[in-house]
């Protein structure tokens, strides 16, 4: 009806595949974190100081990914001037590859503290609690990726739900914590913490991750509030 | 500046003029429109060229008309100030108000109708005539009785407004085709606006106009909504987007009978239309997926 031509095809072809060729990266970078957040999860639990210099390695390939994918989008923010959904999903898309980054660094640093923790055997009833949250963490964080996938605009509100869960787990194993600190002594349990903290903020942003796919799909933020402007504390 | 004895057009708000509109249902909301259209078709012979346009222009807003080509959009604009009326087989429906008051009604002076809703055009086009007279010639024709300091005055008043004054000063009596066309084009606004318009209608002004002159443009644009209410029509979305408080898409459909018809499919603010359309054929027209 508006005198499309052949070119014209091949431009929005071209574009459309640019779009999609950012996704896919952005899904196989949720993956590569995925992979090393579980990795790194299992070290922790099974005490396995040969995985560390692995899993800080693997984050290379995700810093390399993400800048590639970062700097594709800008181009094509640049190139094509999108608008409407093309415009949000660009947008949420730079939010999003940071959103994963992070979550990479946060599992390196899950490794890093099991290195400086060396030697140390957990009492059970903390590693019961660090393997449930090691669990619920990466199980939010492959529903982050899934969402990213599929473009499904019904798992931001769902994750948020979810999220619930991981706090509980993370607050259970502070608990744990705690009652071993003795045992455990001041710098095992801080390195603790810490790891409780990084596990509890990757599932975060997985929710945040979820969140962006709402409002690329339907205009609008799962809930009312903003997730950018809530405070970061990481 | 003149007495117009020969029309009904009262400047003043629509509810002091109009009370109950015969439609009053159409009216989506109480903000008071300078310029509003309603249920208006245009007719070129038998061939409907636009159908149901029912927009509503806002007091010093920019609201842009956007849609492919044959949608309807340059027609519309052409009718809100009676410049359709110069083309013979065109035939206007449905009701335009300017303040209240249908300017297609019987006993409306068109000129007047034009002289308060000036026009700028695609090309520049001056009149082959000095600076100053392309500025002052809309005046002088309107019955301008001041003396001719007074002229000066309102002359360089207007070019100062257009953003040209500086450009021209020194040079008022050299042709106006003299001018580069980013020049022309701000005589020709100043022209518009030199009759003292409330509305200035504006058909793709910038696209015969490099980056720098259609920034120039736009940036008076944005100077004059303070003083005027304008509407442009332009192909340039991206113009749209930096300039316009509304926009409009326009696009062409088949009707009933066959016929391709321009039809408004939807009017939000700009920001909106842009980010999150409400209609999926505006999110694919304006992201390029269309055909």
């Amino acid at each position: 009806m508006t005198g499309t031509t052949p070119e014209h095809e091949e431009i929005r072809h071209h574009f459309e595949d640019q779009l999609d060729a950012i996704r896919r990266g952005a899904v196989h970078l949720g993956s590569l974190v995925l992979e090393n957040t579980k990795r790194a999860g299992d070290a922790l639990v099974h005490n396995r100081l040969d995985q560390v210099a692995e899993i800080v390695r693997a984050d290379d390939a995700v810093n390399e990914l993400y800048e590639e994918l970062e700097t594709l989008s800008f181009e094509v923010l640049a190139r094509q001037q999108p608008v409407a959904r093309d415009l949000r999903f660009l947008v949420a898309i730079t939010r999003i590859l940071y959103e994963i980054e992070r979550s990479g660094d946060l599992a390196v640093n899950c490794a890093k503290a099991l290195q400086r923790m060396e030697g140390v055997t957990l009492p059970p009833e903390v590693t019961g609690a660090l393997e449930r949250l090691v669990h619920a963490s990466a199980s939010l964080f492959a529903g982050g990726v899934d969402a990213l996938a599929d473009m499904d605009e019904t798992a931001g509100a769902r994750l948020d739900r979810e999220d619930d869960l991981v706090d509980e787990l993370c607050g259970a194993f502070y608990t744990r914590i705690g009652a071993q600190s003795e045992i455990l002594g001041l710098p095992v349990a801080i390195d603790l913490s810490r790891v409780g903290r990084y596990l509890e903020r990757i599932a975060d942003h997985a929710v945040n991750i979820a969140e962006n796919i709402t409002y690329v799909v339907t205009g609008d933020w799962p809930h009312e509030i903003d997730v950018a402007l809530e405070p970061r504390n990481e | 500046m003149t007495e117009h004895t020969d029309t009904d057009i009262d400047s003043s708000p629509p509810t002091a003029v109009h009370g109950a509109t015969p439609n009053g249902e159409e009216l989506a909301d109480d903000v008071a429109k300078v310029l509003e259209t309603r249920d208006m078709d245009v007719f070129y012979g038998d061939f409907r060229a636009v159908a149901d346009v029912s927009i509503g222009f806002r007091f010093n807003e920019i609201s842009a008309l956007i849609g492919p080509s044959g949608c309807g959009k340059s027609t519309v604009l052409r009718s809100l100030n009676r410049m359709n009326d110069l083309i013979p087989s065109a035939r206007v429906t449905g009701e335009v108000h300017y303040h209240g008051a249908n300017i297609y009604a019987e006993g409306v002076d068109p000129v007047e109708v034009r002289r308060r809703i000036g026009m700028v055009f695609q090309k520049p086009n001056p009149f082959p005539k000095s600076i100053f007279d392309n500025v002052a010639w809309g005046v002088k024709i309107n019955g301008f009785k001041g003396s001719k300091a007074e002229l000066a005055d309102h002359v360089e008043a207007t070019l100062r407004q257009a953003a040209l004054w500086d450009e021209v000063k020194d040079k008022l009596s050299d042709s106006g085709l003299s001018l580069s066309g980013g020049q022309q084009q701000r005589l020709c606004i100043a022209r518009a606006i030199a009759t003292q318009p409330d509305v200035v209608l504006m058909d793709e002004p910038c696209s015969a106009l490099d980056p720098i002159a259609t920034l120039r443009i736009e940036e008076l644009m944005l100077e004059l909504k303070k003083d005027y209410s304008i509407v442009i029509v332009t192909h340039n979305m991206q113009q749209a987007a930096r300039v316009s408080d509304r926009t409009a898409f326009f696009n062409v459909q088949l009707d009933e009978k066959g016929q391709r018809t321009g039809r408004m499919i939807e009017f939000t603010p700009t920001d909106v239309l842009f980010t999150n359309p409400e209609q999926q054929e505006t999110e694919d027209y304006i992201t390029g997926r269309f055909g």
